[in-house]
């Protein structure tokens, strides 16, 4: 025991200690949150350009009612449409021309836009709603209904369903689909990514040992199953130790900066949200999306958060456990990395398929397969992750957890009997049928 | 003297070759103890097994004249012939966390290496790392990690391999004081002159098999007999005739200017004299005396047969 901790010591020093490993644990949450605001810091720099559209409009009817905004902005020319397309080829903001045909109420399609550089679908859709708008209305004019305005601006609605668990009485507060299938999908993603980062590493280094030959001298003192142990362990430490500070940070995020940053009466009816109180209501009377108050709900429940935080990291360790000891087992059986590529797609194979499955949990978090490769241990840590924000019943993470940790038992035992052998074997790239003759060695 | 070492019809097979084959060995406390072969023969195989790395098919291993078990591991020191250490660590700390598998506590792996280090004068290497350091420089490392938790029993493969003529003295040296300090050192070389000047004993393993144990005097005495190099001035083909069918020519060194020279090996049933006075006939003999062989010639020898 006295020294497996010392290895374990030894490889998590190696790495925790090490500028690339700080410099990622911190950069990574801000790299996540830029990421995530890069579309909206893009639009930001786009809207800095306002594109000016000549409308010529020989209805007469379309153009004043066509709303600018800050991205479009619509100008009425009396000019004739060779003329209007001259000037706006000089001048440099004009984005364009749009012209309207005469009798643009009976033929919709008698629209035609000009453009000085490429236009974009947006932009299209945009213009198109618009000048679908008042048509319909002079459309419904032409019925001569009286308060005809009225009527129109009260029979506009737009629904957002609020979705309420009712199988399960502790949870009765509304969850999002959208915004559970979100951070799903992100813990999918990340347990995706640490089990092959954080596998991958454990190969490396156990091909490093073996090539700078420093396998022997270890080998001489300590079992060999005390050294793969150790280094399971003491990368699995590092792992943790990464998500752990992740962990933190997002805690931290939810539980100080937002508050800090949310308007007051917003922050307020997450709270009362978060009571228990009925969404649907609060949003109407904040004005905002039932769906994003119900997320940011969530997002400041910071118990939920840890619970969610907790049951990640039991998965994480377990699943990395597992596939940390096939990766060392691959290690120990060749000379250099590039000869390990047949031998990795055993372990890749079910991580992409898990990977895969994690992109239907979206879909459905309940469905059959979604529900069965969240029970297998292979696929387990990725996909059940993925399903932990929809909430999973309780007996259902116990079961594929306890079988998660099994099956570790089971790998390790296998990878140390094939690292046993593996580590002295140089020369010849071994074959699948060697690794199994040295299992049952 | 008790064996510290006692290994028992060993026997060891890989997939294509049998490694060790029925090979008995014992190893007296405190001597300093060669394994020798040519390459391929088994020596590494046996080191291997001496220190539980690898495990026989049959045979065993006797410790102090008990089954060697784990924790025996800890009164052995190995440096293996291909030398090995974590490339990145620095060389104070990897020293540290090897001294302390070894059994060591911090304090007392810190207090030992802090005292190798300065008697090889090696201290400013402390925080360097071990990519950084040339070849030599890191088998002087790991020859103090090997040798820090002052194990009784010493094992090194090829020590000699890597090491400059100075370097190698230098480990001589070292041996021999770790000998002279109680400890039994056993290793593998093919470097003869190495095991005329320091083992007391010698295994000599060829083709998976012990064809040759013993005291090197002795071993020497026995294969020395009747080996005889001859000085002369005359006609080399004359006595060349003369000799023929009486004694075996082992070496001839013609020269035209100085004095000419012949290793013969006479058989135990023909007598001396005859020979000599053969000699004294044909040419003018300056020399006639027996020589004792080289564990070179023995070395060669042995293997030829």
């Amino acid at each position: 025991m006295r020294n497996i901790g010392l290895i374990i010591g030894r490889e998590y020093r190696e790495r925790v200690y090490k500028k690339s490993f700080i410099i990622t644990t911190i950069l990574m949450p801000l790299l996540m949150v830029l990421l995530g605001a890069a579309p909206t810091l893009i639009m930001e720099f786009v809207d800095g350009e306002t594109k000016k559209i000549a409308v010529i409009d020989e209805s007469g009817l379309v153009a004043p009612k066509l709303s600018s905004d800050e991205e479009i902005v619509f100008e009425i020319s009396s000019k004739d449409l060779p003329d209007a397309l001259v000037e706006a080829s000089q001048t440099e903001e004009c984005f364009g021309v749009l012209h309207i045909g005469k009798e643009i109420v009976e033929n919709p399609n008698d629209a035609r836009l000009y453009t000085t550089s490429s236009s974009s679908l947006m932009i299209e859709e945009y213009i198109a709603d618009q000048i679908e708008k008042v048509i319909e209305n002079e459309r419904l004019k032409a019925y001569n209904i009286e308060n005809i305005d009225e009527i129109l601006e009260k029979v506009e609605a737009s629904v957002h369903l609020a979705t309420f668990r009712t199988d399960k009485e502790e949870e009765s507060a509304a969850t999002s689909a959208i915004a559970s299938s979100i951070v799903g999908m992100l813990l999918g993603f990340l347990l995706y990514f640490i089990l092959a980062i954080y596998g991958g590493m454990v190969m490396q280094s156990v091909i490093d040992e073996k090539s700078s030959r420093i396998l022997e001298v270890m080998v001489s003192t300590v079992r060999p199953f005390e050294m793969l142990m150790g280094k399971i362990l003491g990368i699995a430490a590092v792992a943790a130790t990464q998500v752990l500070v992740w962990g933190v940070l997002i805690i931290l995020f939810s539980a100080v900066i937002m508050p800090a940053l949310m308007p007051a009466n917003i922050l307020d009816s997450v709270q009362q949200v978060q009571a228990g109180a009925d969404v649907a209501l609060l949003a109407t009377q904040q004005d905002v999306s039932p769906e994003m108050l119900t997320a940011m709900a969530s997002l400041l429940d910071t118990g939920h958060l840890a619970m969610i935080i907790g049951t990640v990291l039991l998965y994480l360790v377990g699943g990395f456990l597992l596939y940390a000891s096939l990766y060392a087992a691959i290690g120990a059986s060749v000379d250099q990395a590039q000869d390990a590529q047949q031998l990795t797609m055993v372990v890749t194979v079910p991580i992409i398929v898990a990977f895969v499955v994690t992109m239907m949990v979206m879909k459905d978090p309940n469905s059959p397969l979604v529900f069965w490769c969240s029970m297998i241990p292979f696929t387990s840590p990725i996909v059940m992750v993925a399903r932990i924000p929809s909430g999973i019943p309780a007996w259902e993470i116990a079961t594929s957890l306890i079988l998660l940790y099994a099956s570790f038992v089971v790998c390790v035992w296998g990878a140390a009997k094939i690292y046993k052998i593996g580590i002295f074997m140089h020369g010849a790239k071994p074959t699948l049928k060697d690794l199994w003759r040295w299992l049952k060695y | 003297m008790s064996n510290i070492i006692t290994a028992e019809h060993i026997t060891k097979r890989f997939s294509a070759h049998t490694a060790l084959d029925d090979v008995s060995i014992e190893i007296p406390r405190g001597s300093v103890y060669g394994l020798l072969g040519p390459n391929g023969a088994g020596k590494t195989t046996l080191i291997r097994t001496i220190n539980r790395i690898t495990l026989p098919d049959s045979g065993r291993i006797l410790f102090n004249d008990k089954p060697i078990s784990q924790k025996d591991i800890f009164k052995i020191g190995y440096l293996p012939e291909e030398r090995g250490l974590y490339r990145k660590m620095k060389v104070g700390e990897q020293a540290l966390f090897l001294a302390r598998l070894k059994g060591l506590s911090r304090h007392e792996a810190l207090l030992r290496l802090k005292e190798w280090f300065v008697h090889f004068g090696i201290e400013s290497w402390w925080d360097k790392k071990v990519e950084d350091l040339s070849k030599g420089m890191a088998q002087k490392v790991q020859f103090i990690v090997t040798v820090l938790h002052k194990p009784e029993l010493l094992i090194f493969d090829e020590p000699f391999s890597g090491f400059d003529p100075i370097n190698a003295n230098l480990l001589k040296e070292e041996i021999l004081r770790l000998k002279n300090e109680g400890a039994t050192v056993i290793f593998s070389t093919h470097n003869m002159s190495s095991v005329e000047e320091i083992c007391d004993h010698i295994t000599l393993i060829n083709k998976s098999k012990n064809i040759l144990s013993g005291k090197v005097d002795d071993i020497r005495r026995e294969h020395g007999g009747n080996i005889f190099s001859v000085q002369y001035k005359g006609d080399n083909k004359a006595l060349m005739e003369r000799l023929h069918g009486v004694c075996e020519v082992i070496e001839n060194e013609e020269s035209t200017t100085g004095f000419s020279s012949l290793k013969i090996h006479i058989a135990r049933n023909e007598d001396i004299r005859s020979v000599v006075s053969l000699v004294n006939d044909s040419v003018n003999m300056r020399q006639f005396i027996e020589t004792i062989p080289s564990m070179n010639d023995i070395f060669i020898r042995a293997v030829k047969e």
